[in-house]
């Protein structure tokens, strides 16, 4: 290979390098552009005070104080499907599973983990026409479908970082615990859980943004363009990566549009900080297992 | 008391498992549920036909098929280059510096939800692409391609880079003794090495590509045709359901997007054989 | 003494009247005082910048009112009020006489409309024959060249299937006729409009009531789209916007759309760029 080739591959190589770095520089400067000066308390709570709003006192119609409600609440409820569920299943799949149904249980969560988003939706979707149908009049998209079908779609995060993480350990960290003569429930949820916390805590924090920034499954299963706060789980609500959708298309006003910005720069910032969060307790994770044999 | 009580426990892990991978089941088995009408109706043939015009009875998914097939293709054939380039960069060619920094930024990326990356495309490049093929909307093939190549490449550099490092120290020393330059220890050993890893990364970012929803519904113009070329407007499987899901229960037309849950149903499965057998999992699991 | 009184007395009343009246406000949304619930409406999107504001100004009265509303297109609209998922099902069309039996809807018609065709500001095309309109839709006529202005595609935008102003349109302007594959697909009206917008070779069409400088209307046959033309029966290409409920309204619902049609709520479809049906 001449001298001329490997220099071309590395002048490439650089090249590709400088243009995702001017790409990403150039989405995230029009963002900020276009939605900083849009940054302000009439933004979030519109023509309402922000005392009124916080207290449920009002009612927010022109801000995005509920679609951050919205958010907010979506997220912890899919986490509460999802973490007990998840965790378990992982602990089952590290410690218990047999080896027999173990390639069985793994295709079928490596499916979960691939599917696209709006199929889970479309799931969620199909579930709550199938509960319309037999079940109750009443029920239709909402709140409730919505977290399960989210903590369906983030279920495979929390799972796959529990069993690696347990599967992972030193062997040392493994047995010595039941060596002492715990049994292996108490060995794994005593020892090994608390041991790896911060990797469980990781990959929870993983599910959390992804609950924050999906759209394709909120927008089938009972997300709305104007809805308040949910006051039941049964009723639809708002939530911030749908506000984003719709007023890219549907603005009526330059204000709107701004709104758009500016609630993208909210939910990338959500975001950015959860996604780095976990990244740095991985690391942290991986430092101190880097001194174990 | 003990052992009952631990007997209970265990029993209760079985049931989380088993709840989280009967949900893929029950996925599987809600839409068959309700595409079942249209397979005993015989219609299942019309569905892979090719025309969507719900006036006069056609419901072919044939075009959103093929949509979804061209936009992923290309998102990932834009990404690849750009993948082994910035991947080579991180791992082989400036570890220190610039390196660690597109590797922060690359990490950076995953982060960011893809609603965003649509709507800033809407402002920025819709308009660009509009202006340079001279003609149609800017909302096309191309459009939807290149944003979803940017959305995909973190997964193509992350995935990439890792196979890049777990090529074996003893074959790089080897590569060094004899003379190599680090252009050389890439193309001649890294790269064949890790190929396994390579097409990995890649099939997984294809399956990414392929079940993204928000970017071709906000920028591939959903036009109900076979794109003519890069700057025809098109519609994957995936917009198609958004797009219906406010329609008729009964009608046809929305019993048709359950087919195309099923359609991407299989399609998943079939990534997921296809890294099985190049042993992904177990590169994942070793890790 | 008595003549004083007199007087005090009529301005006294006279001015009650006239604050009673500028409590106008007030006066039309005071139903709304005592009641509690939650309100659902979906459907047409032309309707909502007039639902919106009404849904406000009731949710400002009395926070334990809630109104939800949700887009879609008409066709959203009639099935979900026919199933019971909503409340009012908006529809920029008159339901068929086959929807109406099927669910038992009672419609309520609370604007003229009219659509217009609408080309980017940039355009100079600024009236079109019927027959070019058909052409255009089509994709017969696919270059702004054959109309006069440069060598460009025309990009041709529509609504989904759901759209009532779809239907119309398709009725009376395209009188049925085939709308191109490669068309854009947009979502709602708002999305039309933002669409055409920044679109300089785009065509669409949109209700009358949502055309503003972002956009630019086109006269068919010499007739421009305005609200006159609409009113007085020239521009042909009208519809009704319509509420409907499933079955005889009650409670909430009835007094949502009781205010819709008060004076108040009429003068609010003014405002939204629509005619109202009552004066």
């Amino acid at each position: 290979m001449n001298r001329l080739t490997e220099y071309g591959i590395i002048i490439f190589t650089w090249i590709t390098g400088i243009i995702i770095i001017g790409a990403v520089g150039v989405l995230l400067s029009f963002l900020l552009y276009k939605g900083i000066p849009a940054l302000n308390p009439s933004m979030i709570f519109g023509e309402t005070g922000s005392l009124d709003a916080l207290l449920l006192r009002k009612a927010v119609v022109d801000g995005l104080f509920p679609a951050i409600a919205g958010t907010i609440l979506l997220i912890i409820t899919s986490i509460i499907w999802a973490i007990p569920v998840g965790v378990a299943s992982g602990i089952y799949l590290a410690e218990y599973c047999n080896i027999r149904w173990k390639p069985l249980f793994n295709f079928l969560l490596d499916v979960l983990a691939g599917i696209p988003s709006i199929l889970v939706g479309l799931f969620g979707f199909a579930i709550s026409i199938f509960l319309h149908r037999h079940l109750s009049e009443h029920i239709y998209p909402c709140f409730l479908i919505s977290s399960l079908a989210l903590a369906c779609l983030v279920l495979p995060y929390i799972i796959r970082t529990t069993e690696q993480s347990l599967g992972n350990l030193p062997f040392s960290i493994k047995t010595t615990g039941l060596a002492l003569g715990a049994s292996r429930l108490q060995n794994t949820l005593f020892i090994l859980i608390p041991y790896n916390f911060s990797s469980i805590i990781s990959g929870i924090i993983l599910a959390i943004g992804r609950c924050a920034e999906d759209t394709a499954v909120i927008m089938l299963t009972g997300v709305v363009a104007m809805a308040g706060i949910p006051t039941s789980v049964l009723s639809q609500y708002e939530a911030i990566p749908f506000y984003i959708f719709y007023i890219s298309s549907d603005y009526n006003s330059q204000e709107e549009l701004m709104r758009g910005f500016g609630a993208s720069i909210i939910l990338l910032g959500i975001c950015v900080f959860l996604f780095t969060l976990s990244n740095i307790l991985k690391r942290k994770v991986a430092i101190r297992f880097a001194t174990h044999t | 008391m003990r052992p009952f009580i631990e007997k209970c426990a265990e029993k209760g892990l079985l049931l989380s498992a088993l709840l989280s991978a009967s949900i893929t089941i029950f996925i599987l088995s809600f839409m068959l549920l309700f595409s079942l009408p249209l397979f005993r109706e015989g219609k299942i043939v019309e569905f892979l036909r090719l025309g969507w015009n719900p006036y006069d009875g056609k419901f072919g998914v044939l075009p959103m098929v093929v949509g979804t097939v061209i936009i992923a293709s290309f998102a990932i054939f834009i990404a690849t280059p750009f993948g082994i380039g910035c991947s080579a960069l991180i791992s082989v060619f400036s570890q220190r510096s610039f390196g660690r920094f597109l590797r922060k930024l690359v990490e950076f990326m995953t982060g960011i939800p893809t609603v965003i990356y649509s709507f800033v495309a809407i402002f920025l490049l819709v308009p660009l692409v509009r202006e340079i093929f001279q003609e149609g909307t800017g909302m096309c093939v191309l459009s939807a391609s290149i944003i979803l190549a940017l959305l995909v490449l973190p997964t193509i550099v992350l995935f990439l880079t890792d196979a890049f490092n777990s090529v074996p120290k003893n074959y790089l020393n080897a590569a060094e003794a004899l003379g190599a330059t680090p252009v050389q220890k890439l193309i001649y050993v890294i790269i064949p090495s890790a190929w396994k890893g390579i097409i990995s990364g890649l099939v997984l970012a294809a399956g990414r590509a392929a079940g993204d929803t928000m970017i071709s519904l906000m920028i591939a113009g959903n036009a109900l045709q076979i794109p003519r070329g890069l700057s025809g407007a098109a519609r994957t499987l995936t917009s198609h359901i958004a797009l219906i899901i406010a329609s008729d229960y009964e009608s046809p037309e929305f019993k048709s997007i359950f087919v195309c849950g099923l359609i991407l149903f299989v399609f998943t499965m079939l990534i997921v054989l296809i890294l099985r057998l190049l042993g992904y999992f177990e590169i994942l699991r070793e890790r | 003494m008595k003549i004083k009184l007199k007087i005090t007395l009529l301005i006294s009343i006279f001015t009650f009247l006239v604050a009673g009246n500028s409590l106008g406000i007030a006066g039309d949304l005071d139903p709304f005082l005592s009641v509690k619930g939650t309100l659902r409406i979906a459907g047409g999107t032309a309707h909502i910048p007039v639902m919106k504001e009404a849904a406000k100004r009731i949710m400002y009265m009395n926070r334990d009112i809630k109104i939800t509303i949700a887009g879609g297109g008409s066709g959203v609209g009639i099935k979900q009020a026919g199933e019971g998922l909503v409340d009012i099902g908006n529809t920029g069309r008159k339901a068929t006489d086959d929807e109406i039996k099927r669910y038992g809807l009672k419609m309520f018609k609370f604007a003229i409309d009219g659509i217009a065709v609408v080309v980017n500001p940039e355009n100079p095309v600024a009236s079109m024959k019927k027959t070019e309109i058909m052409d255009i839709f089509s994709g017969k006529l696919d270059n702004w060249k054959a109309l006069g202005w440069k060598d460009r595609a025309t990009n041709v935008y529509t609504r989904d299937a759901s759209s009532g102003t779809r239907k119309v349109f398709w009725k009376k302007a395209l009188k049925k006729g085939e709308i191109t594959k490669t068309a854009n697909f947009v979502k709602s009206h708002g999305a039309m409009k933002s669409a055409i917008s920044v679109d300089p070779y785009g065509i669409g069409y949109i209700s009358v009531g949502y055309l503003d400088n972002t956009v630019a209307p086109v006269s068919l046959d010499g007739i421009s789209p305005t609200l006159e033309n609409v009113r007085k029966g020239n521009y042909n290409i009208a519809r009704g916007l319509y509420m409907n409920t499933k079955g005889e309204p009650s409670g909430l619902t009835r007094l949502f759309i009781d205010y819709i049609l008060s004076k108040e709520g009429q003068k609010l479809v003014t405002e939204k760029g629509f005619i109202a049906v009552k004066q």
